[in-house]
């Protein structure tokens, strides 16, 4: 399912996003050798554009998305978004970028409203208008029962929901979300993910995701970007483009071809 | 919170009906009404210089200085709010700076491996005021372990919640007050009731030199006039000034982390 652009949609150019000659080296505590984890990394994305990174485990997704999120400096080459580095005009976007995490990395001595908060209080914006943003989007999200539950009386799902609503609360532009629905069950990531495209779409949000489930991938991604391990660029996939000449066992096929050959390919 | 004094609502056995509990288990005070059974007994077989009975301490408690509790409680409170402040101070600093943290933390460990009575002997040694000497001991005691409990505080803070925090782009002052302190209040809670008890046994040997009053100068009185009763009576008071200031932690505890329940 492809989301279609609607009205406030805000994919000037000021938000594309150049990944350009990107490496990342880390140094392990086991080993002496040095880890690379991302290896000559260059592609862009558009502002507005909903795009999936897909590739084995360990190969360096979510050091790329931490790296664009500006939480780590990559070794050499370097990540633009708009005219600017995330991590070295760090401040410059605050309110700008939100993240949803692996796991849902609630605080759990604040109550769902309570942390859905917390990225506005950072903004400094007034305690009443906090909270009717917080309570909107936990309403939205069918979580108003439980706006003064504590993390631990929540179920997995609706933790996850709870730190979708935390990011869609600061109405970014760019929302990066690393493997949020994976440890869900089918049923219960789909809906999620329905709703999650939804309210994207809505506000016209570039959306950066990473997951390793293909299916997830070709049904919500405008562009699919195929890593190798360590990271590199694969294959860059124009998924209507692609559905339009293929089907989607077909696209899923090529897409798993590419990441277990681990070499550059073209559709 | 390994408390055997547990608030009226968490206890999985039968308490008291609500208002006669003061938080005790009904376990808790059958045990200590055994105990002062058991102590009345032995007091009617030994001489009461050994094991006065409970009338006699009774008698004594009445006739103590009422106000030197007071003074002792005064001296323990603010020794351990000035640890706390200068710990607190300390353990941020480390927390900030990795070097800081590598020429403190042996210090630190070297000032905790000086046993209580040199810290006394130096005090009288050192300074010639009653108060500063009885301040003086406290913080040097209680102060490391508040150094040491609320560093390993900050930095058990896990990594993913860091993460977290940072990706919204919080000042360095938001990063604390959003992140480190919630995050850390338990620690900081268990380090006040440890540091507590240590203070409140500390407190009466610190007040030996030279103080002209309080609990510690008290039983020096008592030992003194031979007094068997009012020693027993000075550590039934210590005790149970104890026993309430934790009392007043757990509730505290109770309060402020009541989120925990759910957890
Ligand atoms: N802090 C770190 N220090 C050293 N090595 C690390 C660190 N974090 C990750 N790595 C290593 O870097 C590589 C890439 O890790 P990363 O977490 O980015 O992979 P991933 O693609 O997100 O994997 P997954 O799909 O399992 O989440 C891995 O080999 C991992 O062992
Ligand atoms: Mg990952």
């Amino acid at each position: 399912m492809i989301a279609s652009r609607q009205e406030g949609d805000r994919s000037s150019g000021q938000f594309n996003i150049r990944v350009n000659q990107l490496r990342k080296v880390l140094r392990t505590s086991h080993g002496t050798e040095p880890l690379v984890a991302i290896d000559r990394l260059t592609f862009s994305v558009m502002a507005g554009e909903i795009a999936c990174i897909v590739g084995r485990t360990g190969c360096g997704k979510s050091t790329f998305l931490n790296i664009l999120a500006g939480l780590d400096h990559p070794t050499e080459g370097e990540i633009t978004i708009g005219e600017n580095t995330p991590y070295n005009a760090f401040d410059l976007f605050k309110g700008a970028v939100a993240v949803i995490f692996q796991q849902d990395r609630l605080l759990p001595w604040r109550t769902a409203r309570e942390n859905v908060e917390l990225g506005l209080e950072i903004l400094g914006i007034s305690p009443g208008q906090r909270r009717e943003t917080a309570e909107e989007w936990l309403t939205r999200l069918e979580l108003s029962g439980f706006l003064n539950a504590y993390p631990g009386e929540l179920s997995g799902g609706m933790r996850q929901r709870v730190a979708m609503a935390r990011a869609f609360a600061l109405d970014p532009q760019l929302l990066l979300v690393d493997e949020a629905f994976g440890h869900l069950d089918e049923v219960t990531a789909r809906q999620l993910r329905v709703d999650f495209l939804k309210h994207a779409s809505r506000r016209g949000t570039t959306v950066v995701m990473v997951t390793h489930q293909l299916e997830e991938a070709i049904e919500t991604a405008e562009k699919i970007f195929v890593f190798g391990k360590p990271a590199r660029l694969l294959a860059e996939i124009d998924t209507p483009a692609a559905l339009s000449r293929m089907s989607k066992e077909e696209l899923r096929t090529f897409i798993q071809e590419t990441i277990d050959s681990n070499q550059p390919r073209q559709l | 919170m390994g408390s055997f004094l547990a608030p009226p609502t968490m206890g999985e056995s039968p308490v008291w009906p609500r208002g006669l509990s003061l938080g005790l288990r009904r376990e808790t005070f059958f045990s200590l009404l055994l105990f002062a059974c058991a102590w009345q007994i032995a007091s009617y077989f030994a001489p009461p210089y050994v094991i006065p009975g409970w009338q006699a301490i009774g008698k004594s408690l009445l006739h103590l200085h009422m106000e030197w509790i007071a003074v002792t409680a005064v001296r323990v409170l603010f020794s351990l709010l000035l640890s706390f402040g200068l710990g607190a101070l300390l353990a941020m600093l480390m927390y900030s700076s990795r070097a800081f943290e590598r020429y403190l933390l042996p210090l630190l460990k070297m000032l905790m491996a000086v046993p209580v009575l040199c810290w006394i002997l130096f005090a009288v040694l050192w300074f010639r005021g009653v108060e500063f000497r009885i301040a003086f001991v406290l913080v040097i005691i209680c102060g490391p372990i508040f150094v040491i409990d609320l560093l390993d505080g900050m930095k058990g803070v896990l990594r993913e919640w860091r993460e977290m925090l940072r990706s919204l782009r919080p000042s360095k002052f938001q990063f604390f007050q959003k992140l480190i302190l919630p995050a850390i209040l338990p620690a900081v809670l268990t380090s006040w009731k440890v540091n507590l008890s240590l203070a409140v046994r500390v407190v009466t040997i610190a007040e030996l030199v030279g103080a002209t009053s309080g609990i510690g100068y008290g039983l020096v009185v008592a030992q003194g006039l031979f007094s068997i009763a009012d020693i027993f009576a000075w550590t039934l008071v210590l005790v149970v000034i104890l026993l309430v200031a934790q009392q007043i932690i757990t509730l505290l505890e109770d309060r402020l982390l009541h989120w925990r329940e759910s957890a």
